[in-house]
């Protein structure tokens, strides 16, 4: 049960990460992180108390999409700073509608 | 013969308004002119038949409008009214256009000219022929129509262009009222030629309506009193139309329309007694304004509203005949002053005002002697045509028995009559020259194209009333006045007073406006335009433009539709875009609330 609420807990910390997180891009990219670290342990307890092994398997899959997810995003992000030489959360928008 | 009467007047018209450039100003008034001369004199060979050998004739040309309950034919009616109409539309047209021919020479229009007046006595011929009340419209239209164009035909001036729509709009409201009367007779009788419809005709309140829209529709036509004010304006045309169409015939189509629809009002004593009333009120009152006028068309203008009056007034008292009796002499002699008006006015190189004038009665004896003759006969001197006909309808007002005060009215406009024309005889003729001096040396007769239908119509003026007498009042049923003798007497008296006080207050009949007073009041018509412009026009002006325009037009239907309509999807678009901010963090709420919202709906579900 202590597993579930510590997953739903760094969950919710990513979340409120993305979503306040006004300044840095890098900060973004590791609440995204953490969101998908909260669903590896949540898959991974689950895998525990049901006596199955899919779990462990998705959860290995999901390290390795976070792996090339972070390694794209960081690309991106460095594409981004030697465009703009900044990587504020607030100063992208010029997209807007 | 029947039809060429009507036809030749078309395609005179036709043929000098397409041809006009390649006839030319002379070629296109020979033309019409001889074309319409032909037609009198056709009109005088229907008269013989119709009115001596006694046989109207009934022509059936075909269907028009054809319904279950409405059937109208194009047809043609030729009786007694209408062969004396003939005479008057024929004659005086025909005369008209010989007149215009010298007077309208030097303009570059002419045959345009010749062309509406052609025109003109089309309509007017199909007004008087028609055997229904339909086809009578087309002539009633047709004529204001001619009326228009004849009074905007010199269409750079914007007087001409105001009196032209005043004209027209002011007929307009006439034109409401015989519409009105047209479809209450269809409503009420079912039929609208004269024969069905007057063999049906009973007495009902129903008639009293209809008879008292067709007088709205005579007095728009005729200009009785309220819906005179056109008539004056009107005299902004060329001089030929004024005799023509606002003296002689157009205006006579409203008589001419009360003579027609006369069983009708026979069954209705209430209407009658009304149309009584307004003639004998617009009698006083146009001449009382005739009497200070200083435009000589003006003069003429408001005398031709005055005998209208008197017209109007003798079918107020059941005599229609006399009533038509009057038109015919009266179209005579009041196209005798007009053409005579426009004589002076060519001599004086277009001055109009009886102010400048005087003196010319050395300089142009043949026009004084035919002035004096339309004026005597208007005055109703014994013996002149005006004489036979207008002492008739004052003898029968005072024989009628319905309102004796229509009767002191007329006494009292046929002194104020005789008073006017003479005052018009003596400051152009016969007063202490005031001309310029351009004038007076240019002053001379003009040519015979000019005096030649004056002369005609003098002789017409002597003579038409002595001669028509007996034919208007079909087999020797003259209508004869019980009077007594004081009362007989009585028009000639107040004439010939009239005529001998111009000379006594010569030096006062002449008099410029400075302030608000009695001649003020009667320079300015009573007051009546200004009385229109302010009540009614501006009145409907404002109503037209806060109302109509403002509030409703560019108001209510605006916003409901089309600037309504986009300025609320401009501004809803506006703010869905604004949802998109291009800040990550909000596309990232908006997607984590609407997997929320999602996810909610699936649980719950």
């Amino acid at each position: 049960m202590s597993y579930l609420i510590l997953s739903i807990v760094i969950l919710l910390i990513g979340i409120l990460g993305i979503i306040l997180n006004r300044s840095n891009l890098i900060i973004m990219l590791m609440c995204v992180e953490l969101v998908l670290l909260a669903s590896t342990i949540l898959l991974l307890f689950e895998s525990r108390v049901l006596y199955t092994l899919s779990g462990q398997i998705f959860a290995i899959m999901i390290l390795t999409v976070a792996a090339a997810e972070s390694a794209i995003g960081l690309a991106i992000m460095v594409n981004y700073y030697r465009l703009r030489g900044t990587i504020a959360v607030r100063a992208i928008n010029l997209l807007r509608g | 013969m029947y039809l060429l009467i009507i036809l030749i007047p078309l395609l005179s018209a036709v043929g000098s308004g397409l041809g006009g450039r390649y006839l030319g100003g002379k070629g296109a008034g020979l033309l019409t002119s001889v074309w319409v001369m032909a037609s009198c004199f056709i009109s005088l060979i229907l008269c013989y038949e119709i009115l001596i050998n006694g046989s109207p004739v009934y022509i059936e040309l075909g269907r028009w409008i054809e319904s279950d309950l409405l059937m109208t034919n194009f047809g043609l009616q030729f009786d007694m009214v209408t062969a004396v109409m003939l005479i008057v539309v024929t004659t005086i047209s025909g005369l008209v256009h010989i007149y215009s021919t010298s007077y309208m020479r030097e303009d570059p229009h002419l045959p345009r000219f010749m062309s509406y007046l052609s025109i003109f006595t089309f309509f007017m011929l199909v007004l008087v022929t028609s055997n229904n009340y339909v086809q009578l419209f087309i002539g009633w239209e047709g004529v204001g129509l001619c009326s228009y164009l004849l009074i905007n035909f010199w269409f750079t001036r914007i007087q001409a262009n105001k009196a032209a729509i005043k004209a027209m709009l002011i007929n307009r409201i006439g034109d409401i009222g015989l519409i009105l009367a047209i479809i209450l007779i269809w409503k009420e009788f079912g039929v609208l030629d004269y024969c069905s419809l007057f063999s049906t005709v009973s007495s009902s309140s129903t008639c009293t309506w209809i008879c008292l829209f067709l007088t709205i529709g005579a007095a728009g036509k005729s200009a009785q009193l309220g819906l005179h004010t056109w008539l004056p304006d009107a005299m902004e045309g060329p001089t030929p139309v004024s005799a023509l169409i606002h003296a002689a015939t157009m205006v006579t189509a409203g008589v001419f329309l009360i003579i027609r629809s006369a069983p009708l009002f026979d069954h209705s004593p209430t209407a009658t007694i009304i149309v009584g009333l307004v003639g004998s009120l617009t009698a006083f009152f146009a001449a009382t304004v005739g009497l200070v006028q200083s435009d000589i068309k003006k003069v003429i203008a408001y005398s031709t509203c005055s005998q209208l009056g008197y017209m109007i007034m003798a079918c107020g008292t059941y005599n229609c005949l006399s009533s038509l009796y009057h038109l015919l002499t009266h179209a005579f002699f009041k196209a005798l002053l007009f053409l005579g008006a426009g004589s002076i006015i060519h001599s004086l190189l277009d001055e109009q005002d009886l102010r400048k004038m005087g003196g010319i009665i050395r300089s142009l004896p043949l026009t004084y002697i035919l002035m004096l003759i339309g004026s005597l006969s208007l005055a109703g001197f014994p013996y002149l045509s005006g004489f036979y006909s207008k002492d008739l309808i004052l003898e029968l007002t005072y024989n009628s028995y319905c309102l004796i005060s229509i009767y002191w009215l007329a006494s009292i406009t046929a002194f104020l009559t005789a008073f006017y024309s003479f005052r018009l005889i003596y400051l152009s003729f016969v007063a202490k020259p005031n001309l310029t001096l351009m004038s007076a040396q240019h002053l001379q007769e003009s040519d015979w194209n000019l005096l030649g239908p004056l002369l005609v119509l003098g002789v017409g003026s002597i003579l038409v009333g002595y001669i028509a007498q007996n034919m208007v009042f079909a087999p020797g049923l003259r209508p004869l006045p019980f009077a007594p003798t004081i009362i007989s007497l009585a028009p000639v008296i107040m004439s010939v007073t009239g005529i001998l006080l111009v000379f006594i207050l010569s030096p006062y009949i002449i008099y410029y406006v400075s302030r608000p007073s009695l001649y003020g009041f009667l320079f300015y018509a009573w007051e009546f335009n200004q009385i229109a412009n302010y009540y009614i026009g501006s009145t409907v002006w404002k109503f037209g433009h806060t109302v109509s325009y403002l509030t409703i037009d560019r108001g209510i239907l605006e916003i409901l539709g089309p600037t309504g309509i986009a300025r609320l999807l401009i501004d809803r678009t506006r703010d869905i875009s604004r949802l998109q901010s291009g800040l990550l963090f909000n596309y990232a709420l908006i997607i984590l609330v609407g997997a929320a919202l999602a996810l909610n709906y699936l649980l719950v579900n």
